[in-house]
């Protein structure tokens, strides 16, 4: 059988509720969020590690091991809620191709679960040992968290790589016409697509490290000596880390498939000007310059890549008859407006007050009193809740009313 | 070209991979349920705390809430996307129609989700660094947004069951999807539980607080939440047995209830013998005791509730209208979805399915073992077992180690062909396929070893292939 045909069959045969591109726009947009706290917390646990076996009793290397290793924790909790969304959107307008690629690799799919737990688990019993003048076996459990870290950063890659590749999934599935229904291989690795990725770990906790400098300008107990370790060590992977990833990521663009026209694409060629750009940048970085700015242009880069991956999946998807413009729409009204207006209200309101009263508590040594727009911002977080609340009980009572009773 | 949407099928011998979603799905209900529960204690406790100007309770939810950082915040938020991946895996359809029907709430959902998630951190992490109102704003929006997490899924959990009336089917709106018959059954009974489940989890937290004066008044304090949650849980429950549809009422009765019921009641008084016990004597609760309280309640109740829930919507995995073969059982025409059944009735999977190598597309005596095995994987293995003595329903079993074909055959195109048994799709196949299939099973009934006679019959017809074939040289 045609498997392009059979991937425009293997479309959910519900559609979609709003139009594709839209779903294709949030995707792309919330992969950006997923993949800078993915980038932070390799980079981050990488150089807990590193300072945890470089520290000796001088220097700052305890303190930033300590420091990073929270970042870390930290980032992978918010990596995984925020790589969510883009599972969830690639869901709504790839189906075929990323259900096809989990369950043809079907316990890595489940594999990865577990080994994310068991890290996750490793890196937190290092965060609990790892205070002053810890002991140095300790090391092995952010080892082993890092490793696994890694091993899943591997699984998704080679998930999101087998999804480009129908031509070849019945190859996998049933190798000389023999079904094999156990899932029990990755069965395509890019590998400098996978290391460019994961190689940006170390600019971006370069990035991090400069801005975190600037976050803790007001601190007392933040000295001025320890600040100018922090950002003179991020400028240095940064600058260091964007050179590094250069390399691979001319590997992955020389590996596009010929006649893809993918090789000299002005994304591709756009994302490997952003690389030497921002190489250049922190390696010049001057004095004056705001400490956040460097990591907005490392958003920026990331907006890119995000973008140069979806080029690169339409430019696989094409040839088979794939186009997601081309997916069944039933427009649900309601269930749109519910997003926007919780995203909006509860994210705004309610994500804005989490993230101003830990912002600026951070910034103060001691106990912070809120000032009158945070007070009210507060306030404002919990009745845009009661309302969204009351709302959802009202307006649900009536369809389940009219639905079950009348 | 006539072909059904099908996905390749990833098994798991033994137990399938509904046991291995049910494994994932308890770890993240006990997880998710202990989190919401816990919110909204923290936001008493801390209403209390401020009210009362107890800032030693604040202490105790530091406690929990690190407690809760590692085992909802690590293990029940990477078992949230984890359910997603096993259900992707077992069910590609089913967890598509589900996707593409809900999408905007669990978008919605994902809000919270990320809001939760700073929020636990924030309120955590800031006790004792902002002023204590703040605090409390932040406490109180926390435990309504978990709230709101649960809120979003038991819709679509409950969908999962059935909508509970025909609105859906002809509208297709996510609204008659979501507001379905059992949501708010199903709301109370998982409102109530997470209460028991956080109060519990809290007096394994107090048995660690060496303060007694203050082990006293928390525990006094959590033990009659969880009794009135246990209590509400109760009467939701019953309730929503009220709400079910015929097939799964069938599927309790038969199935479910004798062997669960046991365990459910134990369950009831174990939790609410150890609530008692703690407002009684607060300064009584062991450690042990009270790790091996949640131990039991969390396995023998969790465990047998997701299970049920699992298997009573049988045959269907969503909305009464995908099979758990993941076949289309009915025509939605609100979505513009026609049923599959007839057309595989006429045409048979070996021709509709995509994933059928050419060499299995027409059966022949050398391949009819390894198509029947085939089929079987495709049409049965999503809630059965092919292997005897194995946990999941296991189908050699279920035909008590029949090894007559035409016996097997006769139930395949009888009950089954009709949907006659209220909880298995019905599932309609031409002669060939109904044989092979009953030849698998027969074979292996007779306790032959299935992979050795296929590897050899492939062999052979290899070799009568190649025999037949002329040489060039």
């Amino acid at each position: 059988m045609d498997i392009g045909t059979v991937m425009n069959t293997m479309r959910d045969p519900a559609g979609v509720p709003a139009h594709p591109v839209l779903f294709q726009a949030l995707m792309v947009l919330t992969w950006v969020l997923h993949i800078a706290f993915v980038h932070l917390t390799l980079g981050a646990a990488g150089l807990a590690i590193f300072s945890f076996h470089r520290c000796s009793r001088e220097g700052y290397w305890e303190r930033l091991s300590m420091a990073m290793t929270k970042v870390a924790k930290v980032g992978v909790s918010l990596l995984i809620v925020l790589g969510v969304a883009p599972l969830l959107f690639t869901q709504v307008i790839y189906d075929p191709q990323w259900y096809a690629s989990n369950v043809l690799s079907g316990r890595w799919a489940i594999g990865f679960i577990f080994t994310l737990i068991l890290g996750y688990c490793s890196w937190f019993a290092f965060y609990y040992a790892n205070h002053e003048g810890a002991k140095r076996h300790i090391g092995v459990f952010a080892w082993v968290g890092l490793l696994l870290f890694c091993l899943d950063g591997l699984i998704m890659h080679a998930l999101s790589y087998q999804a480009l590749l129908p031509g070849q999934w019945m190859d996998w599935y049933a190798p000389g016409g023999v079904v094999d229904t156990r899932g029990a291989a990755l069965h395509a690795i890019q590998w400098p697509r996978y290391l460019f990725i994961m190689s940006l770990s170390v600019p971006a906790v370069g990035l991090f490290l400069i801005a975190y400098a600037h976050y803790f300008a007001r601190r007392e107990d933040r000295e001025p000596a320890y600040r100018a370790f922090a950002r003179s060590l991020g400028q240095r992977l940064a600058s260091r880390g964007f050179v590094l990833a250069l390399l691979p990521l001319l590997g992955w663009q020389m590996s596009h498939p010929a006649g893809s026209g993918l090789v000299a694409h002005p994304v591709g060629v756009l994302l490997v000007l952003a690389v030497i750009a921002m190489a250049g940048w922190t390696w010049r970085l001057r004095e004056g310059t705001h400490g956040y700015l460097p990591l907005v242009g490392g958003l920026g880069l990331l907006a890119v890549l995000a973008l140069w991956r979806e080029v690169v999946r339409i430019a696989h998807l094409k040839p088979f008859g794939y186009d997601i413009a081309n997916y069944v729409v039933h427009i649900d009204w309601p269930s749109t407006l519910l997003f926007f207006a919780t995203l909006t209200g509860v994210g705004g309101l309610v994500g804005g007050y989490y993230l101003t009263l830990i912002y600026r508590a951070g910034r103060v040594q001691g106990l912070y009193t809120a000032s009158r727009g945070v007070a009210r911002l507060g306030s404002g977080a919990v009745a845009i809740l009661a309302v969204w609340i009351a709302v959802f009980f009202i307006y649900g009572i009536a369809i389940w009313v009219r639905n079950s009773f009348l | 070209m006539d072909m059904l949407g099908m996905y390749p099928t990833f098994y798991v011998p033994g137990i399938g991979t509904a046991w291995v979603m049910g494994i994932i799905g308890v770890i993240h209900v006990v997880a998710s349920h202990t989190s919401v529960g816990a919110s909204f204690l923290f936001a008493l406790l801390e209403t209390k705390a401020v009210r009362e100007n107890k800032p030693q309770l604040m202490e105790f939810i530091r406690k929990y809430g690190m407690f809760l950082l590692v085992f909802s915040y690590i293990i029940g938020s990477i078992t949230g996307p984890g359910i997603w991946y096993a259900i992707t895996v077992a069910s590609p359809r089913g967890v598509g129609g589900l996707i593409h029907n809900f999408v905007w709430v669990w978008a919605a959902e994902w809000v919270y989700f990320t809001v939760e998630v700073i929020g636990v951190y924030g309120l955590v992490y800031l006790i004792g660094k902002v002023d204590a109102k703040s605090h409390l704003k932040l406490t109180w929006s926390f435990a309504l947004a978990s709230w709101a997490t649960m809120l979003l899924i038991v819709g679509i959990l409950s969908f999962m069951m059935w909508p509970g009336h025909d609105n859906w089917y002809q509208t297709g709106s996510t609204n008659d999807a979501f507001y379905n018959l059992n949501f708010f059954a199903h709301l109370g009974t998982r409102t109530g539980s997470m209460f028991v489940m956080a109060v519990v989890v809290g007096l394994m937290v107090a048995s660690r607080i060496e303060d007694m004066a203050l082990r006293r008044s928390v525990v006094k304090f959590l033990a009659p939440i969880g009794l009135v949650g246990g209590l509400f849980a109760v009467m939701m429950f019953l309730y929503y047995l009220q709400t079910l549809p015929h097939n799964a009422v069938v599927m309790l009765n038969t199935h479910l209830l004798p062997v669960y019921a046991q365990g459910m009641v134990a369950v009831f008084v174990v939790s609410t013998l150890w609530l008692l016990f703690a407002w009684w004597k607060p300064h009584r609760i062991y450690t042990a005791l009270a790790v091996a309280a949640f131990a039991f309640i969390a396995v023998v109740g969790v465990w047998p509730e997701e299970r049920m829930r699992e298997s009573m919507r049988k045959p269907y995995v969503a909305g009464q209208y995908i099979y758990g073969n993941q076949v289309i059982a009915r025509d939605v025409p609100g979505k513009g979805i026609s049923g599959e059944v007839d057309r595989i009735a006429e045409k048979g999977l070996l021709q509709l399915h995509p994933f059928i190598p050419d060499r299995l597309r027409v059966v022949n005596d050398g391949n009819r073992l390894e198509v029947g095995q085939l089929l079987a994987k495709v049409a049965c293995a999503n809630c059965h077992a092919l292997e005897r003595g194995t946990p999941l329903r296991n189908i050699p079993d279920k035909f008590h180690g029949a090894t007559d074909e035409d016996l097997i055959a006769a139930f395949l195109q009888g009950p089954l062909k009709h949907g006659a048994q209220p909880y298995m799709p019905r599932i309609d196949l031409p002669e060939t396929e109904v044989r092979a299939i009953a030849h698998f099973l027969a074979v292996t009934n007779s306790g032959q070893d299935v992979e050795r006679l296929i590897a050899q019959q492939r062999s052979a017809t290899r070799v009568a292939a190649d025999a037949s074939t002329p040489r060039s040289e």
